[in-house]
């Protein structure tokens, strides 16, 4: 009865019952993995926010006239989609219990702490002298902090490990994301390679039809 | 009908073409830019124009005619070749270097000849022996020392001395006028005989003297620094050698010096300094140096103190000299190559560019002030070879060793203004230079300098708005930051009784709220009615904007 939320309203317990909300959450089968995309939109959103809005004095950059989306692209949902692979196939591997729809639920849910810290600081930056800086910084930690806590959490349920595996299993995801961004950089340009060879190949032949 | 039509036409035409042949004769005939405040060229307005080149034809024809007090002899050529330097005393006298006839031309500021310098007596060197054109050796005497063999350098102190870097002699000579085609020696500085000295030549190129007659000497051989006699002629030392430009060779010569065998260290190649090219000295006795290397980033310019140390104040985002950029057109890459520094009596720092011919001033604290002066040796005041530069009063002076002839840049009216604006900030004095800083931008808005002169003048008048304003214009963060601060205090300041009010007010709608909450009786309805009344408001709002947008969208 006590459980018996909205899902909305998951997002709101989770984030505020640090070490017991994953596990009502997995107990009661809840978590929507359209909220969850959201939240990954939302995180987008809040980098591309930060990096092109905020007081003058914190942000010079986003006052310049060059402005790339794709990096951000890359940190935010690229990243995202990774650590999600990366932990799936790593933790199946380790007798872990959470299926990808799992992973891709509780890691977007433990982000929102950190998606907030990151408008907040943005927003108060336009009425802070850089001597004040220091309550920038503070409202954005908080957030990355507590997010890296509820994330620590939220493996931990996803997959029922015990604290020690779930902080080792963690460590060996990033590793897994290096390894699979680094796959994918190197498939792009060997793909971009063979391109240009059937380009070159295809512009010979048009010069020999031609002639 | 169809006659008229084109005879309209016609007329139209022409007139458009006589409207804008007008349009461009007004205009400067030099594309000048500047940089902004993103490092960006930028369009901008012309400092300095031509009003002047001079070649000398006319004056040093007296060089060979044998009724004139100059004459030296028949075939002495009028022309000057390939100068390398010049100089100008405070009087305005003016010093060529005439390397490639091998003499010293001294004219007045108005280019009337004084004095040719061909000989000079009393040379105390000899004995050496020499090798000649055709290979043979002879002992030289003290008259193969009677003509200088390509002077690289020319300085004058203030009681007339002159100091001629006479390269291929490898000595300097000190020497004072005798007759107006020769001079008398006064002293030879040659190649130190020290173990400090561990160069074999003295191939001298620039010479300065400073007050107190210490001469310091720049061979292209030695990179330690400049060489410093005393006016007795003995070698004191180095002078402010530059540091190693820090690159990534030299970091991985300096890991491998760790662990190489000795055999390993002696086939490394040393990191070493690379020399400078020029140097002037200002009127307070600083030196300023300049290097000519391709983009040099480490010590490319620099203000010493009587120690040898640097004291060129660093801005925060400034510490490159000459254009950032280089640029590959026709195949050829063109980078920075500083080649000479002149530091005005205002303490204008001009440095001269010869890869571009471009000249590049700064204020004292190394602020990028104007641009001006190219290489398109076709065009009047184009450089083919650039090689000095010099300045007297307001004028700029460059010599040109290919073209043969010396141009003269004066102020235009932006640069004057430019020039007040600044010395006035410099001092301190921003609002009195707020109004020169007006003019200077209404002629070119985005002046670095200006903005960041008005930002500091409308922060001291206390208008912070307008402070902030230009410090965003001028990508001023620090600035902006000050301003800012004071624009929030001021703001808090004068509304305080509002914002009391407002969180009052608040703080007691939270109240009822909860109040409210506790006895279960939040007026539904009433909020209901109201929140449906102010959307109704809002939405004529709304849809105005939407317009708006979509006008301006088709726009």
């Amino acid at each position: 009865m006590l459980y018996d939320m909205k899902p909305w309203a998951w997002v709101k317990h989770v984030i505020f019952h640090p070490t017991e909300g994953f596990e009502d959450m997995r107990w009661k089968k809840a978590g929507s993995l359209k909220i969850a995309f959201f939240i990954v939109f939302m995180l987008f959103a809040s980098q591309v926010f930060s990096a092109r809005y905020g007081g003058f004095a914190y942000n010079t950059r986003a006052y310049s006239d060059v402005f790339n989306i794709v990096p951000i692209l890359v940190q935010s949902v690229a990243y995202y989609a990774t650590w999600v692979v990366a932990n799936w196939s790593l933790c199946t591997l380790f007798d872990g219990e959470g299926n990808m729809r799992r992973v891709a639920i509780y890691s977007a849910y433990a982000l929102v702490p950190f998606i907030i810290g990151n408008f907040l600081s943005t927003a108060i930056s336009y009425g802070l002298t850089l001597d004040e800086s220091i309550w920038y910084s503070a409202i954005y930690q908080v957030g990355l902090w507590w997010s890296v806590i509820l994330m620590v959490f939220g493996m931990k349920a996803c997959h029922q490990y015990n604290f020690t595996v779930t902080i080792v299993t963690m460590i060996f995801t990033v590793v897994g994301m290096l390894i699979i961004l680094i796959l994918l950089a190197l498939i792009m340009s060997l793909f971009q390679q063979v391109y240009v060879f059937f380009a070159t190949v295809y512009t010979e032949i048009l010069y020999r039809v031609r002639s | 009908m169809k006659l008229k039509k084109i005879i309209s036409i016609l007329v139209a035409a022409v007139t458009a073409v006589i409207i804008m042949t007008t349009a461009v004769s007004a205009v400067d005939p030099y594309n000048t830019y500047n940089y902004d405040a993103w490092w960006n060229a930028v369009p901008s307005q012309a400092g300095y124009e031509v009003t002047n080149t001079v070649d000398l034809i006319d004056q040093l024809k007296q060089l060979s005619d044998p009724s004139s007090e100059f004459f030296i002899s028949e075939d002495e050529p009028s022309k000057m070749s390939d100068m390398k330097d010049f100089f100008f005393t405070d009087n305005g006298d003016i010093y060529i270097a005439d390397t490639g006839n091998n003499r010293i031309i001294k004219v007045d500021i108005n280019f009337n000849l004084l004095a040719c310098y061909k000989t000079f007596n009393g040379s105390t060197l000899g004995g050496e022996i020499l090798v000649d054109e055709s290979g043979n050796e002879y002992v030289a005497s003290a008259d193969d020392f009677k003509h200088l063999k390509s002077p690289y350098g020319v300085f004058v102190d203030n009681e007339g001395v002159m100091y001629i870097a006479d390269r291929d002699n490898q000595r300097i000579i000190k020497c004072v006028e005798e007759t107006k085609t020769s001079a008398k020696i006064l002293k030879e500085f040659v190649r130190p005989e020290t173990e400090l000295y561990d160069t074999q030549s003295f191939y001298c190129t620039k010479v300065l003297v400073d007050a107190a007659k210490n001469v310091y000497v720049i061979c292209p051989a030695v990179n330690k620094g400049a060489i410093m006699f005393s006016d007795s002629g003995s070698f004191v030392g180095y002078y402010g050698a530059n540091r190693v430009e820090v690159t990534a060779e030299v970091i991985r010569n300096r890991i491998w010096r760790k662990i190489a065998s000795e055999q390993q260290l002696a086939s490394l190649t040393k990191s070493t300094p690379v020399e400078y090219a020029n140097f002037d000295i200002d009127k307070e006795g600083f030196i300023y140096t300049v290097t000519e290397v391709a983009n040099a980033s480490t010590d490319a310019v620099k203000k010493m103190n009587p120690a040898g140390y640097n004291i060129l104040e660093k801005t925060a985002d400034n510490n490159a000299f000459g254009d950032q950029v280089s640029i590959t057109y026709n195949g050829t890459t063109y980078a920075t190559r500083l080649t000479d520094i002149a530091v005005s009596d205002d303490n204008f720092i001009n440095i001269l560019d010869y890869t571009s011919g471009r000249i590049f001033q700064y204020d004292e604290r190394c602020n990028q002030l104007l641009i001006f002066g190219f290489d398109q040796e076709e065009q009047r005041g184009g450089f083919n070879n650039p090689n000095a530069i010099d300045t007297y009063g307001d004028n700029i002076y460059v010599l040109d060793g290919r073209n043969n002839d010396i141009t003269v840049f004066s102020l235009t009216e932006f640069g004057r203004y430019v020039h007040e604006a600044i010395a006035l900030h410099n001092k301190g004095l921003y609002e009195e230079a707020y109004d020169i800083w007006q003019e200077v931008l209404k002629r070119d808005g985005s002046f670095y300098m200006g903005l960041v002169g008005t930002t500091k003048a409308l922060y001291n008048q206390n208008d912070y708005k307008g402070a902030m304003k230009y410090a965003r214009l001028a990508f001023y963060a620090g600035e902006y930051d000050r301003a800012f601060e004071a624009n929030r205090q001021d703001t808090l300041r004068k509304n305080f009784t509002l914002y009391v009010v407002l969180i009052l007010i608040l703080v007691v709608i939270l109240i009822v709220i909860r109040v409210l909450k506790k006895r279960g009786k939040i007026p539904q309805k009433l909020i209901a009615t109201g929140v449906s009344f102010v959307a109704e408001k809002c939405k004529n709002g709304i849809a105005g904007i939407v317009e708006k947008v979509k006008k301006g969208g088709k726009k």
